[in-house]
């Protein structure tokens, strides 16, 4: 195999894997139970003074996730949200956010 | 060594070199579990008749009750509830706050009054309210409504702290005492730091009372204190239960973000709450209260918190109730308590049960779990410590509510929305 396919095939591979993990809402289901689900419940509807995920549009939870990620004080929950952000990717925000948009009413 | 750890170790030596020698770490994963209610919203409090007729408050819609028979009537609804019997459209959530705490009176086969724990925006600005109703014959509606005690403060606006939004802080809990037949009602600090010391202000205390709300008569305050206060200078007490063999209340309370406590209770005792700025070796904090402080949205040493900011301060109140339980030093959102009572749960008769919602902030554990805590029999120290195994199917959530069930079961109540039942 030449080195140049090689390339080419390893780099469409990655593209492949980029695609098939952003949007994944099972992904998403993994993370959300991992890091989310303890304060805004199983089925993201909020739970005590967590509030409710579930009915949120995409573009509102990512822009949250992102500002919570860079640190930035957003609510009173910041302390909370801030370190459980910090080391999400950008396609784990759009994984969890996919799974959150899947069981909204 | 923590009390924990140590009993993990000793579990495993009990399992095995004496595998059938009982031991307080008993393995209750043959609990029997029936998922009693489900799909309910941030379901907060059960009281029982002794048929197993159970009311039950959520927090942002109301109070209805289980009947023996699996129907359930929706009594009393909060405001935007619907489908229930009447509604009060003073009642209201936010945060933290809304409908808490329900009790049956003692008499209640005579009487048929209830108590519930709401908060109301009656008054400007808006409180915490502990309504007596009475409940139809047919068990469909609740009506006779009246505040028994309408001035419990409550939060109004946010502040710059954890948690920070209105309704912070309302503890919530409302029990009769069987041994002195009194009521008690739980309160929490609001973040506001002149609460928990405040002699008039009745957040951060225990309330004692009789049932039409005036203070019971041996409450022993200090001078210049509201009557009905039977202990004051918590932070917020979600859980309270009085010990089987001498009725001594014993409150399960929040630590900030350290230091969740079991305190054996004192008539007029301090449990020695004080969040003031510019004192105790503090300077200013955060819109003037100190309760996370220092360094209150990171994470750190929970032990270099306690010593800034304790949650019993024995140096400046060397009086205060000591705690019995510190969750060594940790802060997991322990919430309510209970004793077990009866042969069924063997080792665990007479044992402290308390549930533990769970909050894993800079490296704190999750926590969420129920633990048994075995007393000595004079119910003022703490023997032993164990987190109770949860049978197959039941997963750990936020235990907001443990209830003993008159049919002996342990009823407990999470904030995802379901009441489970756990049968030994």
């Amino acid at each position: 195999m030449s080195k140049g396919l090689f390339v080419s095939i390893a780099a469409l591979a990655m593209v492949s894997a980029t695609q098939v993990g952003a949007q994944d809402a099972d992904v998403g289901e993994k993370l959300y139970k991992k890091s989310c689900r303890s304060c805004h419940g199983p089925t993201a509807k909020g739970m005590a003074s967590f509030p409710k995920l579930a009915g949120n549009t995409e573009d509102y939870l990512v822009e949250r996730l992102n500002k919570y990620r860079a640190g930035e004080k957003v609510g009173p929950n910041t302390a909370l949200m801030v370190p459980r952000a910090k080391n999400l990717s950008d396609d784990d925000i759009t994984n969890i956010v996919t799974f959150i948009v899947s069981i909204s009413p | 060594m923590s009390n924990r750890t140590k009993t993990w170790m000793v579990s495993c030596v009990v399992g095995t070199a004496m595998a059938a020698m009982p031991a307080f770490a008993q393995n209750t994963t043959s609990l029997k579990h029936t998922l009693v209610l489900e799909d309910l919203e941030n379901p907060w409090d059960m009281a029982f008749l002794d048929d197993g007729t159970m009311f039950f408050t959520e927090k942002c819609k109301g109070l209805s009750v289980l009947m023996p028979s699996g129907d359930v009537n929706a009594l009393l609804g909060m405001t935007g509830s619907s489908g229930y019997a009447s509604t009060e459209d003073d009642l209201f959530c936010e945060g933290q706050a809304g409908m808490m705490g329900v009790a049956v009176d003692p008499d209640f086969a005579n009487n048929r009054i209830i108590y519930v724990y709401s908060t109301s925006k009656k008054s400007d600005p808006h409180t915490n309210r502990l309504m007596r109703l009475k409940v139809g014959d047919d068990f469909k509606s609740v009506g006779d409504r009246t505040d028994i005690v309408d001035d419990v403060p409550y939060k109004m606006a946010a502040s710059d702290h954890p948690f920070g939004g209105p309704g912070a802080h309302n503890g919530g809990r409302v029990r009769f005492n069987p041994a002195d037949g009194y009521l008690y009602l739980t309160t929490g600090d609001n973040h506001n730091e002149e609460v928990p010391q405040s002699p008039t202000l009745m957040g951060s205390k225990v309330l004692r009372m009789n049932a039409d709300g005036t203070a019971a008569a041996d409450n022993t305050p200090p001078d210049g204190f509201d009557k009905r206060t039977y202990t004051y200078g918590h932070r917020n007490v979600q859980g309270i239960a009085f010990h089987p063999g001498t009725g001594t209340p014993i409150t399960a309370e929040h630590g900030p973000w350290h230091s969740d406590e079991i305190t054996v209770l004192v008539n007029g005792g301090n449990a020695g709450w004080d969040p003031r700025p510019n004192m105790a070796g503090r300077g200013d904090c955060p819109d003037g209260y100190c309760g996370y402080s220092p360094n209150q949205m990171d994470g750190m040493n929970r032990y270099e918190r306690a010593a800034f900011m304790p949650m019993t301060d024995l140096e400046t109140y060397p009086d205060a109730m000591p705690p019995i339980w510190d969750n060594d030093g940790w802060s997991q959102g322990t919430s309510s308590a209970a004793f077990l009572e009866g042969d069924a749960w063997g080792k665990w008769d007479g044992a402290m049960v308390v549930g533990i919602m769970g909050i894993g902030f800079g490296g704190t554990p999750l926590g969420q779990r129920i633990d048994v805590i075995e007393l000595s029999e004079d119910g003022t120290e703490v023997v032993d410590v164990t987190e109770m195994t949860l049978p197959e199917g039941m997963e750990p959530g936020r235990f907001r509510s443990v209830v003993l069930g008159p049919d002996g079961s342990l009823y407990t109540a999470v904030d995802e929305g379901m009441i489970h039942k756990l049968t030994p």
